[in-house]
């Protein structure tokens, strides 16, 4: 990772403290405190159905849209501001805190359309601003070379990799503080998982990343910190080299060895 | 050998029961499916050979004057031994020519001259001799008995009232019910006056309303203040009358001018009948030319006899001319319904779709909204008649009809677009909001267009089933008859809403409760046909939509 400078000494990014949360009446995290740092990749790895997804949902208060899922205990802070607080419109949060979901999911609209879509609902008119925004992301997201030809085709004529980074480019062009990615290589290749793990580490220079992932190479190659989940609880959180060279939970051990999950 | 083989072979049919009971299942049902598709064809055939004999000439032309003119009494006529079948502007055009062509042959006969100049001669002298100062101080004089009679009348009312006991058994009635009495005595007389100064009716009418209070209270103080506002009244509205009269004697010497330039048959007929209508009015009859237009009226009935010659035909009731103003009337209803029902079921569906939070009330309204699919649509025809055409006091109009229809395709277009809404990926919605959009950009930019194909789709086709319902217009918005098209003779842009249609579906029912002849089926299935063509169009029209959109948002 970056040499010369320990992870533990970045600025937090979203602190979570004791945060439980439910759906209905069953509980799927359960006293959660962890603290991202800012610039770093942090991976969340745990069996499925372990509530991975669920928190990283609580980033952005996605999880209000469901019914009956409610917090029951704890909060999360982000930039030292309670993200649950009244005041808080989760509209701007949402704009500040970019998310990838596990399902690429473009519109389906035009290359050119679905990058540009978040600067047309906030309001953007400029043709000329949103061009240069537009390429921008598409480069960021190592997209550009590939469609800048056919910006006006279908977003489903991509190939899933592809699609993968458009929805990343569109979650870039709104320019976040924080993005979430939700197992953004699930469905690709070798290649373009490489390429996606390319892109991430790029994007850790200008952006906090937490990134929720199923592959445990993935989750050593790319990310500074890990935190491992399990049946709701956060069973070890600590810096990736220390989690997979010297967990200290068996569980853990188990866990990245393969014995179980 | 043959056990040997069954054995190894595990898939040889072994159990004949189960495949007879196959072949049954596949009988019956291929069966029953053939009648349905019999049925169906039937159907169509009948209406399709039926109506094309309408729909389309004797040469295999489509027959634009069906699709283009307005439904007219058919006329039969027998003419010099040969049968034609004339629609009234044709019959009349025809009796026309035949008397332009009696009234050429007329004139060749002296007698005709003799009477021709002695007719002129008299309406020359007629228009002279009558003056206006005349026909004022007759006027006048007219007045002044009508408020003798009247008086006289009241007067005797008031003496009835006062005297009612010793009155009541001339009436066979108690003493108690004479004031009631004399109140209907008033009322039937004021009636009577309206008959007789038509021109008066609406400030006789707003008089009698007026006083219908005091009417029934009566006392013969009340019945003094009757009698003095009804004389009031008459001699305020003299001039009216004056008006009224120098207009029509106006009208009437252009009329006789013309005739004088130019006799024809058609002149002359005008004339004829503006005559006629002149002598019928009461007050104008008393002149001192009465005699010359006794002989006026003398000649012209003489002319009339001479030269007018009857055809006689056999009419049936709406077989003749089109079903323009039909159509025209069906498309506007279907449009207008289907725009209003797209507006309300799209937000309806967008509320308990996106917003509602599920729960008992959400349920009960799905439940009543599904109910609701099942009322009979005559049902819908009398809560529009309730709620549009007589509580917002919209009469039969357009637009109670466009209400009426869209409520009953309301639960199809709610249904389906709440379907359509649901199944929209969950994807879209979750990464529009994590762009930072609020809930109603969410919808308006990621869900709804995706949505519209099936909207759409569901509530053309759910349009389509409805406009061929009779029920729901006939009390709201569907005229039995109308020539005039609704864009016609508008005074002001919004009377485009307010004004009565006619209907394809409203049109067949009309036609089929007037005896059946061979003219009137023939119309039917002609209207028939013709609906069916308009539901196919637009069965069509959401198969293009949906296709086109589809292609559109591929996802
Ligand atoms: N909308 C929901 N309603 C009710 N329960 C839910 C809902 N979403 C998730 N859960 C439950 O919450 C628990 C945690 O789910 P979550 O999606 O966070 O798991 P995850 O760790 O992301 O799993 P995976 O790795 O398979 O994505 C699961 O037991 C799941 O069944
Ligand atoms: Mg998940």
């Amino acid at each position: 990772m970056i040499k010369g400078k320990k992870a533990f000494t970045y600025p937090v990014a979203i602190d979570v403290k004791d945060l439980s949360f439910s759906y209905g009446k069953t509980e799927v995290l359960s006293s959660i405190s962890l603290q991202i740092l800012q610039n770093q990749v942090t991976s969340f790895i745990g069996p499925s159905g372990c509530g991975k997804s669920t928190l990283l949902r609580c980033f952005n208060r996605m999880n209000e849209l469901i019914e009956h899922a409610k917090i029951t205990q704890g909060s999360v802070l982000i930039n030292e501001l309670d993200i649950y607080e009244k005041s808080i419109d989760p509209i701007e949060l949402r704009k500040r805190i970019g998310m990838v979901f596990q399902n690429s999911n473009p519109f389906p609209k035009t290359i050119y359309q679905n990058v540009a879509y978040g600067l047309k609902i906030q309001g953007l008119k400029n043709k000329r601003k949103i061009d240069e925004i537009v390429e921008d992301s598409l480069q960021k997201a190592a997209l550009w070379d590939e469609v800048k030809d056919r910006l006006n085709e279908n977003a489903y004529e991509l190939s899933g990799g592809q699609q993968q980074r458009l929805c990343i480019a569109r979650t870039l062009a709104v320019q976040p503080e924080i993005i979430l990615m939700d197992e953004p290589c699930s469905s690709l290749d070798p290649v373009a998982t490489a390429r996606v793990e390319e892109l991430i580490f790029n994007l850790k220079q200008e952006y906090t990343i937490v990134i929720v992932t199923h592959n445990m190479q993935q989750a050593g190659r790319i990310s500074d910190l890990t935190a491992f989940f399990y049946l709701g609880k956060l069973i070890e959180f600590d810096e990736t080299k220390k989690i997979f060279i010297n967990p200290k939970m068996q569980q853990t051990e188990d866990y990245i060895s393969g014995k179980f999950g | 050998m043959k056990e040997q083989r069954s054995q190894s072979n595990r898939f040889s049919s072994g159990n004949n029961r189960m495949v007879s009971l196959e072949k049954i299942v596949f009988g019956i049902t291929r069966i029953l499916t053939y009648i349905i598709l019999f049925c169906a064809c039937f159907i169509f055939w009948d209406i399709i050979s039926k109506g094309s004999r309408k729909l389309f000439t004797d040469d295999g032309f489509i027959n634009w004057s069906f699709l283009s003119q307005s439904p007219q009494t058919l006329h039969v006529i027998e003419h010099n031994g040969e049968i034609s079948k004339l629609s009234s502007d044709e019959y009349f055009k025809f009796k026309e020519e035949l008397s332009d062509s009696a009234w050429d042959e007329l004139n060749t006969r002296d007698e005709f001259t003799k009477v021709q100049k002695r007719l002129k001669a008299n309406l020359v002298a007629a228009t002279e001799v009558t003056s206006n100062e005349l026909q004022k101080s007759l006027l006048t004089s007219f007045i002044q008995d009508e408020q003798t009679e009247a008086t006289e009348k009241f007067n005797y009312w008031m003496e009835l009232l006062e005297n009612a006991s010793s009155h009541a058994p001339d009436f066979q009635v108690s003493s108690e019910d004479i004031p009631y009495l004399v109140g209907r005595f008033i009322l039937s007389f004021l009636d009577q006056t309206k008959l007789k100064y038509s021109l008066l009716e609406t400030e006789l009418s707003f008089f009698q309303a007026l006083h219908y209070p005091k009417i029934d209270h009566l006392s013969s103080q009340s019945i003094q203040k009757i009698k003095l506002a009804y004389f009031n009244l008459l001699e305020e509205h003299l001039h009216k009358i004056w008006e009224a009269y120098i207009a029509e004697k106006k009208n009437l010497k252009e009329n006789i001018n013309d005739f004088l330039q130019s006799p024809s048959s058609t002149s002359f007929s005008t004339l004829e009948s503006q005559i006629i209508a002149y002598m019928e009015n009461p007050l104008l009859l008393k002149e001192s030319s009465a005699n010359l237009w006794e002989a006026i009226t003398a000649d012209l009935q003489w002319i009339g006899s001479e030269h007018r010659i009857e055809v006689p035909s056999k009419d049936y009731a709406y077989s003749g001319g089109g079903i323009f103003p039909a159509i025209a009337g069906t498309i506007l209803l279907v449009g207008g319904a289907m725009l209003i029902a797209l507006v309300l079921g799209v937000c309806c569906a967008i509320f308990l779709s996106e917003y509602g939070k599920s729960g008992k009330f959400l349920s009960l309204v799905r439940l009543s909204i599904l109910n609701l699919a099942g009322v009979p649509s005559i049902i819908f025809g009398l809560f529009g008649m309730g709620l549009f055409v007589i509580f917002l006091d919209w009469n039969v109009s357009i637009i109670a009809g466009w209400f009426t229809l869209a409520f009953m395709v309301l639960p199809i277009v709610i249904t389906a677009s709440e379907e359509s809404l649901r199944s929209i990926p969950k994807g879209f919605r979750e990464s529009s909001l994590a762009l930072g959009s609020t809930k109603w950009t969410m919808i308006r930019t990621s869900v709804l267009p995706y949505a519209m194909p099936g909207i759409l789709t569901s509530a053309i086709l759910g349009v389509a089933r409805v406009a061929g319902e009779t029920a729901p217009i006939m009390f709201t918005a569907a005229f039995a008859m109308r020539s005039e098209l609704p864009w016609e003779g508008l005074e002001h842009w919004t009377d485009f809403f307010f004004q009565g249609v006619m209907a394809l579906p409203y049109h067949i029912y009309v036609i089929s409760k007037i005896p059946q002849n061979e003219y009137t089926v023939d119309m039917q299935y002609g209207t028939a046909l013709v609906f069916l063509i308009l539901v196919f169009l637009l069965a069509s029209l959401s198969f293009i939509i949906r296709s086109r959109l589809r292609r559109k948002f591929n996802w």
